[in-house]
C-alpha cells in the first residue's frame, strides 16, 4: 500500500515479527464461515485473516469426512491455509482452533506444518498448546480468554512447563457471537463487560511481559463494531488491536452462503438470543424456526456421526450442533441456526472486505481527529 | 504432615472452602463450587507441593478429593 488510503495512519498491530498495517484480527468463525476466501481477503487488506478449523474436513467431501473425520480435518486445514497464503501473498493468516474440538491437537500440529502465522485457541484452556507446535516452527500462539484469571493461568502454566509465553492474548467479552466463555447469568453483569475485563488482562500480562522481555499484545473482542470503537479500545483502554467477526460476515468474500449473510441483514435487535448449546456453553444466535422447534421440544436425539467436540453431550442433546451449523453455512436455515455477535442487527448491507476496512479505518481517523481537537 | 492432610490443606486454601466440607467423597465442581480454572490452579498447586507432574488427561480424571489423595499417594510412593 504505497498510496495513502486513509486520512490518518492507524497504528499497526505487531505480534512478534508479524506486522499487520490494519490493527484488526478477523475472528475465526465456524463452521465454514471463515475459510480461505474470507481470511485471504482480510489479509490482503492488511489485517489478520483467520480460518476456522472447526469441522473444516467437511469441505473435503462429506463421504471422506464421515469415513475418516480426523484425516479429513487435517487435509482440510492444510488446504485452506495453503489456499489463503496463495491468495494473499505476504498477508498474515491465522487459524482458530477450539480447544473443545476432539481433533484439537492434530489440527494445531497440522496448522503449524502448513505455515499458519498464528494460532488462536479458545473454548477451553489451551494449556498444552506450546507442546503441539513442531520444533522450529515460527507459528505464533495466542490464547483466547474471557478473564484476566484465565490469561494469567495459561501464562503461568506455559512458562512453568514449556518456558514459553503467549505471543498475544485475545480477550473475548460477553457481546461476542457463537459460544461464550461466561455463565449465562454473567453475560449482562457490569464486571464481565469488555471495557472492564480488557484492562485487567493487560495488567495481568504486564508481569509476564517483563519475564518474556517482549510485549504481549492484548486484543479485545466482542461487540466492537465501528472505527470509533476501535479508537476507544486502542487509545483509551490500551489494546494493541481488536478482533472483529460479525462485520466480516456481511462481506462478499465471507465463505458462508448468501442466505446466512442475509440473516444478519434481516435481523432486528430482538432476534438475537442466547441459547444453551449442547457443548455446555451459552451461545449467541439469530433466532429462527429451528431454535423455536428445539425450544418447543420438537427435536429428538439423533445418532452422533462423529464425536467432534470433547464437551458435547451428544446422548442427550436434541440436535447435532455440527449439522445445524453446517446447514446454516450452506444456506439451509430450516435445518440449523446462525451464530452472531450482539451487534449483528446493526448490519445493513453486504460490502467487500476492502470497503469494510476502509470504512472502519476512516471512522477511526475521524474519532482520532475529534479526540485530539476536543 | 501426611499426604492426605497436605492435600486437604491445599484444597481449603485454593478453593476457599471450609475444612469440614472437604470430605473424601466431595466433588470439586458439584460439592465445592469449583470452576474449570480452579481445577487447573489446584492441579498446579499439587504439582508444586508434591513435586510431581500431572498430565492434562490425568488431571481430567481427578473429580473428587479422594481421587486427588489416591493419585498423589501413588505418585509419591505411599500407596
Amino acid at each position: 500500500m504505497s498510496k495513502k488510503r486513509w486520512s490518518c495512519d492507524p497504528p499497526p498491530l505487531k505480534i512478534g515479527d508479524l506486522v499487520a498495517p490494519v490493527p484488526i484480527v478477523q475472528g475465526g468463525m465456524g463452521v465454514g464461515i471463515s475459510l480461505a476466501g474470507l481470511a485471504s481477503a482480510v489479509a490482503r487488506a492488511g489485517a489478520i485473516g483467520v480460518i476456522s478449523a472447526a469441522l473444516v474436513g467437511v469441505y473435503e467431501g462429506e463421504a471422506f469426512f464421515l469415513k475418516n473425520p480426523t484425516e479429513a480435518n487435517i487435509k482440510g486445514i492444510k488446504r485452506q491455509i495453503t489456499l489463503a497464503k496463495e491468495k494473499a501473498p505476504g498477508g498474515i493468516i491465522g487459524v482458530n482452533v477450539m480447544v473443545a474440538l476432539t481433533d484439537f491437537e492434530p489440527l494445531c500440529r497440522a496448522a503449524c506444518e502448513a505455515g499458519a502465522d498464528i494460532l488462536f485457541c479458545g473454548a477451553g484452556l489451551p494449556l498444552n498448546l506450546p507442546a503441539l507446535r513442531p520444533e522450529g516452527s515460527p507459528t505464533k500462539l495466542a490464547p483466547i480468554v474471557s478473564s484476566a484469571r484465565a490469561a494469567e493461568l495459561i501464562a503461568k502454566r506455559w512458562w512453568q512447563k514449556y518456558g514459553y509465553l503467549p505471543d498475544a492474548v485475545v480477550v473475548e467479552g460477553p457481546k461476542a457471537g457463537g459460544h461464550l466463555g461466561f455463565k449465562p447469568e454473567k453475560l449482562e453483569t457490569p464486571e464481565t463487560q469488555l471495557e472492564i475485563i480488557t484492562p485487567q488482562v493487560i495488567e495481568a500480562m504486564k508481569r509476564y511481559e517483563d519475564i518474556a522481555g517482549r510485549p504481549i499484545p492484548v486484543i479485545p473482542a466482542g461487540g466492537i463494531y465501528t472505527g470509533k470503537d476501535i479508537y476507544f479500545y486502542l487509545h483509551k483502554i490500551g489494546a494493541a488491536g481488536v478482533q472483529m467477526a460479525t462485520r466480516f460476515v456481511a462481506t462478499h468474500e465471507c465463505d458462508a452462503s448468501l442466505a446466512f449473510k442475509e440473516a444478519y441483514i434481516k435481523a432486528s435487535q430482538r432476534d438475537l438470543k442466547i441459547i444453551k448449546s449442547p457443548v455446555g456453553l451459552p451461545g449467541r444466535v439469530i433466532k429462527g424456526k429451528f431454535i423455536e422447534e428445539v425450544e418447543q421440544g420438537k427435536k429428538k436425539p439423533y445418532k452422533c456421526m462423529y464425536h467432534c467436540l470433547k464437551t458435547c453431550n451428544y446422548r442427550q442433546s436434541p440436535y447435532c450442533i455440527a449439522a445445524a451449523l453446517i446447514n446454516a453455512q450452506k444456506g439451509r436455515l430450516e435445518g440449523g441456526f446462525v451464530f452472531a455477535g450482539a451487534n449483528a442487527w446493526r448490519v445493513e448491507k453486504i460490502v467487500s472486505v476492502q470497503e469494510l476496512i476502509d470504512e472502519l479505518m476512516e471512522e477511526y481517523c475521524q474519532a482520532k481527529k475529534e479526540d485530539t481537537n476536543s | 504432615m501426611s499426604v492426605e492432610e497436605k492435600v486437604i490443606e491445599i484444597i481449603v486454601e485454593k478453593l476457599n472452602v471450609p475444612r469440614e466440607k472437604v470430605k473424601p467423597e466431595a466433588a470439586f465442581i458439584d460439592d465445592l463450587g469449583a470452576d474449570s480454572l480452579d481445577l487447573v490452579e489446584l492441579v498446579m498447586a499439587m504439582e508444586e507441593a508434591f513435586d510431581v507432574e500431572v498430565s492434562d488427561e490425568e488431571a481430567e480424571k481427578l473429580r473428587t478429593v479422594k481421587d486427588v489423595i489416591d493419585y498423589i499417594k501413588v505418585r509419591v510412593g505411599e500407596a
